[in-house]
C-alpha cells in the first residue's frame, strides 16, 4: 500500500511538473512571432530556430502535413480571415501567396533585404516576396540513351507509357499546369493535357514518388522539383536532371520560389517584419541552398551546391504569377475531371 | 436536487462540446453568401467520386470488422478459457497495436513491406515492389487496421466470457464436449457482446484517418480532411463528412434496436462460480505455435523492424532536439485530458448506470456516436464553433484540443465507469444516504473511492487515446503548440526514415510506460 502511494505520488509529481512546464512556456505577446509554414518542416524549422537564437524572438509555428499538400497552412489562414492568429506566412511557392493577396488576407511590406531579388520574383505592390527557389526539371533514368529535353516529350509517341507526372491537383504540379494555361491559352493547354493522357502518362501521388519511379526504371522520365532530383542523386540513385525547354524558342523552365507574406491584422507586426527580413537575407538563401532541399538562391552572388545551376544560368519561363494564381482556381474543375475526381 | 442539477449540467456540457459544433458545422455548410444552398450536397449525389468513396469506406470497414471478429473471437476464447501457456504475455502483446497510434503501425509495416523495406533485402526488388503495391491500397489498410482493432474483439470476448454462468457450461458438458458447449451455450450467450465489438471495429475503421491517408487509400475521412485542408472547401468538407455521420448514426440505431433487450451489460457471473478452464490436451502445442506465429506477424515483427530502423544515436538525438517539446506537450495535454475525461466520464457513467433520466440511453448513444465519429469531423466542427475573436481564449490556446478530447473520448471513461459501478452494491450508497449524506458527499466519499480501480483504468485509457490522437489535434492545434503525433506527421514530408522511426519508438514508449506503471498500481 505504501509502495502504491509512493508510485502514485511520483507519477503525480512528474505529470504536474510537465503541466507546469507547459504553462510556463506559454509565450507572452511582445517577444513572439506566429508563422504558418508550407515549406517542409524538416527544412524550415532549423531556419526558424536560428532566427529565435539570433533575435531572442520566440517563433510559434504551424506546419503543413504531407496530406495537405502544402496548402493546409494557407487554408487555415483563409479560415481565420476575420480572426487572424498568424503574423507571417512562409509559402513554398508564390501562387498561394497571390491567392491570399486576392482574398485580402495579406498586407504589403517591402523588405530592405529584398532589393537584390529580381523583380519577376516579387509582387510589385509588396504583398509577397520570393526567395530560395526550386526549378521544375525533368528527372530521367540514366539508362535512357536519348534524354528528353522538353515537356513536349509527354505527348511524344516515343515515350508512350514511359512517363509519369505527380497529381496535378496538388503542389507545384498544379502551379505548372496553371502556368501552361496562362502561357498557351486554355485550348492549347487542354489539348496538351489530353494528349498526355492518350500517350499513357501515369499519375503518381507526388513528385517524390515520381522521382522514385523513374529511379527504379519503371518510367523513363518525370517532371518534378529540382529538390526531388538533387535528393535522389545524393542518395546515389541512377537519374540525371534536365532543365527543360532551354533551347531557342523554348518556353523555359518554371521557377518556383518560396514566398513570404505579411498577414493583414497580424498580432505582432514588428516581429513579423523582422522575421521577413531574416528569411529574405542572403544568409538564409545560402543555408537553404546547402540543406537537403538544395534550393536555388535568388540573390546574386550567393554560392550554390554543385548539383543545381545558378539562377542566371537557367532560361526561366516568363510568367506573371498573379495571372497564374487566377488561372489556378479557374482550372480546378478541369484538372479534377482530368484526374478522375 | 444536487444530483439532478449536476447530472443535467453534465448533459448540457456534453451537448455543448460535442453536438453543438456539429450542428454549427452543418448549418454553415448549407448557407452560402447568406443564402440557403444545398450546392455542396448536390455535388455529393451527382459526383461519381462519392460512390467510389462510399465503396472504399464500406469495403475497408466491413473487411476489417469481419476479419477482426473471425480471428478475435477464437483468440479471446483461447486466451481467456484455456490452459494455453503465456496467456498473459500474449494478451499484453496483442493489445499493443490498439494502444499505439495506428499510423505508427502503418509506418512499421511500410518499413517491412515498402519498396526499400526490410523484406526487399531478402526477397529482392521485384518482390518488394509487389509487397509495396499490396500495402498501398485496400489490403494494406485492412492489415494495419485489423492488427490495430483485433484487441477490441479479443478483449471484449475475454471480458464477456466472465459474464457467462459457469454452471450452465458445466451442465452442457454433461451432454457433450467443450466444442459443443462453446457452440451451443457460451458463444450464443456472449453473441450480443461480440456483435457490439464488431460494430465498434466497423465504426472506428470508418472514422480512421491516419492509416488510409498514409497508405493512399481514398475514404471519406481522408476526403473530408483533404477538402478542408487542401481545397479549403468548407461546404464540400462537411458534405464529405455527412455520409460518415449518417452511417455511424444508422449503425448505432441498429445496435440499439437489435441489442437493447439482450443481456449484454457487463455483470460478472452470479454465484461466484469460477469459469471452467478448457484443457487443450494434445492440441496445446500447435495452438501455442499458431497464436505465437500470429502474434509475431501482427505485433512483434513490425515493431522490431521499426525499432531496427531507429537504431542510430544520431536519429534519437535529432528526434529529441526536434520533438522533445512536442513530447512533453503531448504528455501534458493527455494528462489534463485524461483527468477531465475521468471526471466527465464518472458523472456520465453514473447517469447511465442509475438511469437517472428517462433519456439516459440517448446520452449513452451520444457519447458512442462522438467516439466513433472521425476526428477530422470533430475538428472541423470545433473550428466552425470556436474560430471567433471573442472565443480566442479557447481557439487560440490548447483548451481547444482538450475540448476535442472531451467531445470524442468521453464514451471510454463513461463505459468503464458503468462497468465499475455495476460491481458496487447499491446498498453502500443507500446506507450513506440514510445516514444523511448529501449526493455530492456520497459520490466523493463512497462511490468514487469504491470505483477507484475503474477510475484509474479509465484515466489510463483516456490518457492513451488523448496521447495518440491526431485527427482532431492536427486541425486545431494553436501555433507552436503541436503534439508529438502531429509532429511525426509534419516531419514525414522529406524527414529521414531513421528520424521518423526514432520518433515512433519514443511515442510507443511514452504510451506504454505510464500504462505499465498504472497496471502495476491496479494489480498491487
Amino acid at each position: 500500500m505504501k509502495r502504491q502511494g509512493t508510485l502514485l505520488t511520483t507519477l503525480g509529481v512528474i505529470i504536474a511538473g510537465i503541466v507546469v512546464w507547459n504553462l510556463s512556456k506559454m509565450p507572452g505577446n511582445t517577444q513572439t512571432v506566429v508563422v504558418y509554414v508550407s515549406e517542409d518542416q524538416v527544412f524550415s524549422e532549423p531556419i526558424l530556430k536560428d532566427f529565435e537564437r539570433e533575435t531572442g524572438i520566440k517563433v510559434r509555428a504551424v506546419y503543413d502535413t504531407e496530406e495537405a499538400k502544402g496548402t493546409g497552412a494557407m487554408n487555415r489562414l483563409l479560415a481565420e480571415k476575420n480572426n487572424p492568429q498568424s503574423d507571417v506566412y512562409w509559402a513554398n511557392e508564390p501562387i498561394r501567396a497571390e491567392v491570399l493577396k486576392q482574398r485580402g488576407i495579406s498586407a504589403s511590406y517591402v523588405s530592405p533585404n529584398a532589393a537584390g531579388i529580381p523583380d519577376v520574383f516579387k509582387d510589385p505592390e509588396g504583398y509577397w516576396t520570393g526567395f530560395s527557389a526550386r526549378a521544375r526539371i525533368l528527372v530521367v533514368n540514366e539508362s535512357v540513351a536519348e534524354k528528353p529535353q522538353s515537356i513536349h516529350a509527354y505527348t511524344n509517341a516515343r515515350w508512350k507509357e514511359r512517363a509519369v507526372v505527380a497529381n496535378p491537383l496538388f503542389g507545384t504540379t498544379t502551379t505548372q499546369m496553371a502556368a501552361l494555361f496562362t502561357l498557351w491559352g486554355d485550348d492549347r493547354a487542354k489539348a496538351f493535357l489530353e494528349k498526355m493522357k492518350e500517350n499513357g502518362t501515369k499519375i503518381s501521388t507526388d513528385n517524390g514518388e515520381s522521382t522514385d519511379l523513374v529511379a527504379s526504371g519503371e518510367f523513363d522520365f518525370s517532371l518534378v522539383d529540382s529538390d526531388d532530383g538533387v535528393n535522389r542523386i545524393r542518395q546515389g540513385k541512377p537519374i540525371v536532371m534536365v532543365y527543360p525547354d532551354q533551347g531557342e524558342g523554348g518556353i523555359g523552365c518554371l521557377i518556383v520560389p518560396n514566398a513570404v507574406v505579411l498577414i493583414k491584422g497580424a498580432p505582432h507586426p514588428s516581429n513579423a517584419r523582422k522575421l521577413m527580413d531574416y528569411l529574405l537575407s542572403k544568409e538564409t538563401e545560402q543555408k537553404l541552398a546547402f540543406a537537403d532541399c538544395a534550393q536555388i538562391p535568388l540573390h546574386a552572388g550567393v554560392e550554390t551546391p554543385s548539383e543545381v545551376k545558378d539562377i542566371d544560368q537557367i532560361k526561366a519561363m516568363e510568367i506573371d504569377y498573379a495571372a497564374v494564381a487566377r488561372k489556378l482556381l479557374e482550372i480546378q474543375p478541369f484538372l479534377k475531371s482530368w484526374v478522375g475526381y | 436536487m444536487g444530483r439532478r442539477v449536476t447530472l443535467a449540467a453534465v448533459v448540457v456540457f456534453l451537448m455543448a462540446i460535442g453536438l453543438l459544433p456539429l450542428v454549427v458545422m452543418f448549418a454553415k455548410s448549407i448557407v452560402v453568401d447568406g443564402q440557403a444552398s444545398l450546392a455542396a450536397y448536390r455535388g455529393l449525389l451527382t459526383s461519381g467520386r462519392e460512390w467510389v468513396l462510399i465503396r472504399h469506406s464500406l469495403a475497408l470497414s466491413l473487411s476489417t470488422a469481419l476479419l477482426a471478429t473471425v480471428v478475435g473471437l477464437p483468440l479471446g476464447i483461447v486466451l481467456a478459457k484455456t490452459d494455453l501457456p503465456f496467456r498473459r504475455l500474449f494478451t499484453a502483446l496483442f493489445t499493443i497495436p490498439l494502444l499505439v497510434p495506428p499510423y505508427i503501425t502503418a509506418i512499421s509495416w511500410f518499413n517491412l513491406l515498402g519498396r526499400q523495406g526490410a523484406l526487399s533485402k531478402v526477397l529482392g526488388s521485384a518482390a518488394a515492389q509487389a509487397t509495396s503495391d499490396w500495402l498501398f491500397g485496400l489490403p494494406g489498410c485492412v492489415l494495419v487496421l485489423f492488427s490495430t482493432f483485433l484487441p477490441v474483439v479479443m478483449l471484449l470476448t475475454m471480458t464477456y466470457l466472465k459474464t457467462v454462468n459457469a454452471r450452465l457450461e458445466e451442465a452442457g458438458k454433461l451432454a457433450g464436449g467443450w466444442l459443443r458447449v462453446l457452440k451451443g451455450i457460451t458463444i450464443p450467450l456472449i453473441l450480443p457482446g461480440i456483435l457490439m465489438a464488431a460494430m465498434l471495429v466497423f465504426l472506428l475503421t470508418l472514422g480512421e484517418f491516419g492509416v488510409p491517408a498514409f497508405l493512399r487509400y481514398d475514404v471519406f475521412a481522408v476526403e473530408s480532411f483533404t477538402q478542408f485542408s487542401a481545397f479549403y472547401n468548407f461546404g464540400a468538407a462537411t458534405a464529405a463528412a455527412v455520409p460518415l455521420v449518417a452511417i455511424t448514426f444508422l449503425v448505432l440505431v441498429a445496435e440499439r434496436l437489435f441489442l437493447r433487450d439482450k443481456s449484454y451489460r457487463l455483470r460478472l457471473a452470479p454465484g461466484g462460480a469460477p469459469s471452467a478452464t478448457i484443457a487443450l490436451g494434445a492440441s496445446r502445442n500447435w495452438i501455442v505455435a499458431l497464436v505465437g506465429l500470429l502474434c509475431f506477424v501482427l505485433v512483434v515483427a513490425p515493431l522490431l523492424v521499426l525499432f531496427s530502423h531507429s537504431l542510430s544515436l544520431a536519429a534519437y538525438k535529432e528526434a529529441v532536439s526536434r520533438a522533445g517539446d512536442s513530447l512533453l506537450r503531448s504528455i501534458a495535454y493527455a494528462a489534463i485530458g485524461a483527468s477531465a475525461l475521468t471526471v466527465l466520464g464518472f458523472f456520465t457513467g453514473y447517469l447511465i448506470h442509475t438511469r437517472a433520466f428517462r433519456f439516459w440511453r440517448a446520452v449513452d448513444t451520444l457519447t458512442i456516436f462522438l467516439f466513433t465519429l472521425s476526428g477530422t469531423v470533430v475538428g472541423i466542427g470545433l473550428i466552425s464553433l470556436w474560430n471567433h475573436p471573442s472565443t480566442n481564449f479557447i481557439y487560440g490556446t490548447p483548451t481547444i484540443i482538450i475540448l476535442g478530447y472531451l467531445a470524442r473520448y468521453t464514451a471510454l471513461t463513461s463505459r468503464i465507469t458503468v462497468s465499475a459501478l455495476a460491481q458496487i452494491p447499491p446498498s453502500m450508497e443507500e446506507a450513506a444516504q440514510a445516514a444523511g449524506a448529501g449526493w455530492l458527499r456520497r459520490m466523493g466519499l463512497i462511490v468514487a473511492p469504491l470505483a477507484k480501480r475503474g477510475l484509474v483504468a479509465g484515466w489510463l485509457i483516456g490518457y492513451i487515446f488523448c496521447l495518440r490522437d491526431v485527427g482532431i489535434t492536427m486541425l486545431v492545434y494553436p501555433p507552436g503548440r503541436d503534439t508529438l503525433p502531429v509532429r511525426i506527421f509534419t516531419l514525414m514530408a522529406n524527414g529521414s526514415t531513421e528520424l521518423i522511426a526514432a520518433l515512433c519508438v519514443i511515442m510507443v514508449v511514452a504510451t506504454l510506460l505510464p500504462l505499465g506503471l498504472g497496471l502495476f498500481f491496479i494489480r498491487s
